[in-house]
């Protein structure tokens, strides 16, 4: 045989050789990578640096809807309104104010709305000091029962305070107590739970959950 | 008799010339179709850029770089996450503020464990979402104990928190002996001055010792490509912090570094709504953490007994 023939030989086998590598990289006969199913992204309500409650502060600030806090489209500035109890001595609300659920401190401790509310001006609050504070700046009244806590507060350890923790950079907000707390009901409200954490295979996502720890 | 001739008299006898053009056009066929499939078979190569390129190939140590090279290297990084998520990013190196050092302080009392830090986690600092890639893990630990052992992190339930567990995140304790850091064969990770541990993304060589070596199951690896929908992206960057990392890397919780060192809190803080996170600088006497530390009576660092002296601390509102 010549030359020129083995030339083609050699040819045709590395040919063969790297048609045979080509296919098998195309059909990924190697390490084929094991295809995840697609986690779903998490609900953008569970990213937001939104605070539990919407505050008077807040709706004053984002100038939303403070109907409910102009007591006077309903009351009497020159009538004191008087508190009707019932025989255990808690207050029954009529329905206007029905949205208001009561429950401050165990045993209804704190309901009385003049604890907080001032009875000659109730677009005000009053403290036991005799402090009047506005209705929008309700935070030194919780100090007023809620020393310790106040000054936790005051000092960053109770509550949030968001922006900049280095003061000469930028501003920083200190979330007020109703921000979180609702004045009438104060306990903190449980809530749903973020998606916890799925697995890096889909054979142990199926596994009971006791089986997958840690 | 002689036949007349068949072709016009000088033409080349079959079998001739025609001969030798089929076994060229044979010749070269095989030659070309043997050229696709050598460039068929490197197909693999493709991505190769996806690993890495001659610029990061040839980059130095982050800590031998001059800001000149610094400023090359952010430049390149911008133009490869424009060039694989279409959003131009601004990328930046945060160096350690000076008479700063970082604390955090968690209030067990307060987490309700509802993994809204997780989340804010991921989103701000550009976490791989398939597969998932999480710095923050929250377990539920049972009341009357602080077992890690007796935790799950795989609750469930419609609403939290739950009776007779507390909650427990767990993330990179920033250690101010950190094992991780010792194990690293390419100094690839290393602590800062204001107590953050970092990670080069470009140095990593991804053997996982540090994920071994950490007793906080703190550390995460990118085992294939990570993936970011491009309309997540947060495009707020830092080189030592939250700019994409590619397959084959460890990454971690570095306090947010690319908001930390500007002067922000970090997002797992800004997200809690009940107010359980704490950070700041705990040389400022007057910093959150600092007065936390100082008043409240009961804190405690995770394995304390491991003398990896965490600057994360846990306590309970009494
Ligand atoms: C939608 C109309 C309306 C608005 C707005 C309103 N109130 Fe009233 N409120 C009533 C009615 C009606 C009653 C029951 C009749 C009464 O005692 O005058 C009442 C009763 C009360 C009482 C007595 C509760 C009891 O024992 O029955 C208090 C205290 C009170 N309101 C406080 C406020 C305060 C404070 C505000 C503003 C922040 C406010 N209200 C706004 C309609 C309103
Ligand atoms: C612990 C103090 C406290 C007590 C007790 C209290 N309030 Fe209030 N109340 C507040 C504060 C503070 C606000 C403003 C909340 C805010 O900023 O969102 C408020 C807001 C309101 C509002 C307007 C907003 C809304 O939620 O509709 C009404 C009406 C009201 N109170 C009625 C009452 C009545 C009636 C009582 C008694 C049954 C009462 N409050 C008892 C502190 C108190
Ligand atoms: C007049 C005093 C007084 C004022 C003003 C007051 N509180 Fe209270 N608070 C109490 C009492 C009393 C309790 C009950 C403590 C207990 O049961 O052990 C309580 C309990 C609480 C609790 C514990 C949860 C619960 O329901 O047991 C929270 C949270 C709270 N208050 C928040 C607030 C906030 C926020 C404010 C301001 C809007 C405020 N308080 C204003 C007296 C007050
Ligand atoms: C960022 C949200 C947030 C803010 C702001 C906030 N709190 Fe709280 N507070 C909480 C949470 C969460 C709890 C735990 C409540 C629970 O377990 O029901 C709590 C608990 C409390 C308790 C119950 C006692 C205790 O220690 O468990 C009191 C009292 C209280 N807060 C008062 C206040 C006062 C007063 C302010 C404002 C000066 C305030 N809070 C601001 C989130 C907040």
């Amino acid at each position: 045989m010549t030359r020129n023939g083995n030339t083609n030989r050699v040819l045709a086998v590395l040919t063969l050789l790297f048609s045979g590598l080509a296919v098998a990289f195309a059909l990924r006969l190697w390490g084929r990578p094991v295809v995840l199913p697609p986690i779903p992204l998490v609900d953008p309500i569970f990213t937001n640096t939104a605070t539990a409650r919407v505050s008077l502060g807040l709706l004053l600030q984002t100038h939303g809807d403070t109907s409910d806090y102009d007591c006077y489209t309903c009351h009497d500035k020159k009538e004191p309104v008087k508190l009707k109890l019932d025989d255990q001595g808690n207050v029954v609300l009529p329905k206007e104010h029905s949205d208001l659920v009561m429950g401050h401190g165990s045993h209804n401790r704190n309901n009385n709305c003049y604890n907080c509310h001032d009875e000659s001006n109730l677009e005000a609050l009053q403290t036991r000091d005799g402090r009047h504070p506005k209705l929008a700046e309700s935070s030194p009244l919780c100090g007023s029962c809620h020393g310790p806590t106040y000054d936790d507060w005051e000092a960053g350890a109770h509550g949030r305070i968001s922006g900049y923790w280095d003061r000469k950079l930028g501003p920083f907000v200190r979330q007020n107590c109703v921000a979180c707390h609702d004045p009438h009901k104060p306990a903190f409200p449980p809530r749903a739970p973020a998606p916890g954490p799925h697995l890096l295979h889909p054979i142990a996502q199926a596994a009971p959950p006791q089986e997958r720890n840690p | 008799m002689a036949y007349p001739p068949q072709s016009p008299a000088g033409a080349p006898t079959p079998g001739g010339e025609g001969q030798s053009r089929r076994s060229f056009l044979r010749t070269s066929a095989v030659f070309a179709s043997g050229l696709a499939a050598l460039a068929a078979s490197l197909a693999p190569l493709r991505h190769l850029e996806d690993y890495t390129s001659l610029e990061l190939f040839m980059q130095k140590y982050y800590k031998e770089l001059t800001p000149e090279e610094m400023a090359k290297v952010l430049q390149r990084i911008e133009r490869e996450v424009e060039r694989q998520y279409g959003v131009r990013p601004h990328v930046r190196d945060l160096k350690p503020m000076n008479g700063v050092e970082f604390a955090y302080a968690h209030n067990l009392t307060r987490c309700i464990g509802c993994r809204k830090c997780v989340h804010a986690c991921v989103a701000e600092n550009n976490q791989s979402r398939t597969p998932e890639i999480q710095y923050i893990r929250v377990l539920r630990m049972p009341h009357g104990t602080l077992d890690v052992d007796k935790s799950e992190h795989h609750y469930d339930p419609k609403l939290v928190p739950e009776k007779g567990y507390f909650y427990m995140p767990v993330q990179c304790q920033q250690c101010k002996n950190p094992p991780c850091v010792k194990v690293c064969p390419v100094h690839a990770t290393w602590q800062e001055t204001d107590g953050i541990t970092v990670i080069d993304y470009d140095w990593c060589i991804g053997c996982r010792y540090c994920e071994a070596a950490c007793p906080y199951w703190a550390r995460r690896f990118n085992w294939t490509k990570p993936s970011i929908p491009k309309d997540r992206l947060n495009p707020d960057m830092a080189y030592l912090g939250n700019r994409p990392r590619r397959q084959g890397v460890m990454e971690k919780c570095h306090f947010c570094i690319q908001r930390t060192r500007a002067g922000r809190y970090p997002a797992c803080l800004e997200v809690c709504p009940t107010g359980a996170r704490k950070f700041g600088n705990v040389l400022d006497p007057n910093s959150e953490v600092a007065y936390i530390l100082r008043t409240k009576r009961v804190f405690i660092q995770l394995k304390e007994d491991l003398g990896t002296s965490p600057r994360f601390f846990y306590y309970f509102d009494v």
